[in-house]
């Protein structure tokens, strides 16, 4: 088809219309548009995708998680670089609210603030969550980050090239840069113990099995009886990142 | 056609072409076989090196005070939370049958008033009762500094171990 420029009939521009369009939405049925699609999706039937249910009630800050994750994973010792760590949340009678970590909780917590004014206070144990819409896999210019088919986020060390997109896009602070390697580091839950039936060091060391951990697409599993019996949120749910930490008793202020 | 579009063509196949053999050559083999990344670095991740063995693994030689604990209020405890990480210790520790283990073997001993306080010590998040009922949630809270520090008879000095049992307080 020739399109004289200087004479464009009506005819000539419903043709060529016609055919851009057509030719758009018959070669789309072969090869859809993807585009908006995530690379992961949670299995059908068999197959596992973990999650993780925390509860806050039963969360007595001794901060061994923390510990047990530097330890398991060879985390780099300075206090800020965490995999896993524990927040203490204080919220004051006069509605002002304090955010403490020191040293992640690792060496243990002290109150800072008199009874008298605190209105109430807990834990909150934080990690990575393992988002089903991750941001941070979506921002990885090289593929570097991905979800296992499990749903599991890990990164893969040697194509990581440091240049801290997943960093600032993960909304939960649960990356950072391991200054030795110049390669983002994260939580992998612990994949090396679970491919040995055993369960995340986290999880195993908690005194009051405030960690529960399990198969979401197991009905009988753990976490699907700890979701089952109580009131669960994730953190930030209006970012849709599809978070697989699901938190008993999580108060609005947790961030 | 015109001579400098046939060149460009000529130009544009070499290119891609190129891009071809050179993508084929430096992809490695694994990239793309699960999603956008390389199938290889799952393997990567779970090669890494245990340290923490599970509490299943210590009563195996250690029976007596698993049960010990596993009557007393610290029944839920690892004892790895308090021991520290013990994988070497589990695996190596069964070849001294002399029972004499070198340095390295060693787990720590958390004998201090310090280590009992990381749990123990009062602090308001740590909640006391949950709904007046009695509830896994619930620790006993002490504060280290006034509670027992020292013998009133002798005027010695007392660590959380000599009046309590760690593996049954
Ligand atoms: C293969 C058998 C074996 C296993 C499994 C084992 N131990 Fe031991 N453990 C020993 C022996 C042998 C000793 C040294 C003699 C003794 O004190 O009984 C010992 C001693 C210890 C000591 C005292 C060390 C000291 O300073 O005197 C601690 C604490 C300990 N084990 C903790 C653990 C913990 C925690 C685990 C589980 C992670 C564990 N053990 C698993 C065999 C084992
Ligand atoms: C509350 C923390 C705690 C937990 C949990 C704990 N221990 Fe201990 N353990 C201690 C302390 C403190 C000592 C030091 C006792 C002493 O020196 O008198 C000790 C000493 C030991 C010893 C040395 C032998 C002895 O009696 O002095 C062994 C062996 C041992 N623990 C094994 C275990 C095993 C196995 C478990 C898990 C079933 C466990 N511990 C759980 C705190 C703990
Ligand atoms: C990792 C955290 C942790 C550490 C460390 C720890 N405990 Fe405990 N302890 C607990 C928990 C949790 C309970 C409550 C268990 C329950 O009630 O089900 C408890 C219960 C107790 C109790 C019973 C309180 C009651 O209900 O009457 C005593 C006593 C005690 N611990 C003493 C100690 C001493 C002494 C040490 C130091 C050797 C110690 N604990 C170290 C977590 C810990
Ligand atoms: C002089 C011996 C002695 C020492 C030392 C001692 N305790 Fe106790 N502890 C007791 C006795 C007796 C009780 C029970 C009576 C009571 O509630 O005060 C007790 C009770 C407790 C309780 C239960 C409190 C409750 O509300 O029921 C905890 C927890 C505890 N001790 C932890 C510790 C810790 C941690 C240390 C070390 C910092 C320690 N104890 C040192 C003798 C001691």
């Amino acid at each position: 088809m020739k399109i004289d420029k200087t004479k464009l009939s009506r005819r000539d521009f419903f043709k060529a219309g016609t055919i851009i369009v057509g030719g758009i939405a018959v070669s789309s049925t072969f090869i859809p548009f993807d585009g908006l699609l995530f690379a992961i999706e949670r299995p059908k039937g068999k197959g596992k995708w973990y999650g993780i249910g925390i509860d806050i009630n039963k969360c007595i800050g001794c901060g061994k998680c923390a510990k047990a994750c530097k330890i398991e994973n060879n985390v780099l010792d300075e206090p800020f670089y965490f995999r896993s760590w524990v927040e203490q949340y204080t919220i004051k009678m006069d509605g002002s609210i304090l955010v403490e970590s020191p040293n992640g909780g690792i060496d243990g917590f002290k109150q800072s603030v008199p009874d008298e004014e605190i209105f109430k206070s807990f834990f909150v144990p934080k990690m990575c969550n393992h988002c089903a819409k991750s941001p941070c896999v979506q921002v990885c210019p090289v593929g570097a980050t991905f979800e296992t088919p499990e749903g599991i986020v890990l990164v893969d060390e040697t194509y990581c090239i440091g240049c801290r997109y997943c960093v600032q896009a993960c909304p939960y602070g649960c990356r950072y840069i391991d200054p030795g390697k110049g390669t983002v580091d994260k939580c992998t839950l612990c994949i090396h113990r679970l491919d040995k039936g055993m369960q995340p060091a986290c999880f195993e060391i908690c005194p009051t099995e405030a960690r529960i951990f399990g198969d979401l697409n197991d009905p009988k599993s753990k976490v699907n009886e700890f979701l089952k019996n109580h009131t669960c949120m994730v953190i930030k749910p209006h970012l849709n990142t599809d978070s697989k930490l699901f938190y008993n008793a999580l108060s609005s202020e947790v961030r | 056609m015109p001579q400098q579009i046939k060149r460009l063509i000529v130009a544009f196949a070499f290119f891609i072409l190129l891009f071809l053999v050179l993508r084929q050559v430096l992809k490695p083999s694994s990239f793309g076989d699960l999603g956008h990344y390389r199938a290889d670095a799952i393997q990567e991740n779970i090669d890494s090196e245990l340290h923490y063995a599970g509490i299943d693994n210590c009563s195996k030689c250690h029976e007596d005070i698993h049960m010990d604990k596993a009557i007393g209020f610290h029944a839920n405890l690892n004892c790895e939370v308090c021991h520290g990480p013990g994988m070497k210790h589990v695996l190596y520790a069964g070849n001294f049958t002399d029972r004499q283990l070198p340095d390295s073997l060693l787990l720590y001993k958390p004998v201090g008033r310090s280590d009992c306080a990381v749990c123990h010590q009062v602090n308001a998040a740590r909640i006391k009762i949950l709904f007046d009922t009695i509830d896994n949630s619930m620790i006993r809270q002490i504060d280290a500094m006034t509670h027992n520090p020292v013998n009133k008879r002798t005027n010695e000095k007392l660590n959380c171990i000599d009046c309590h049992n760690p593996h049954q307080p």
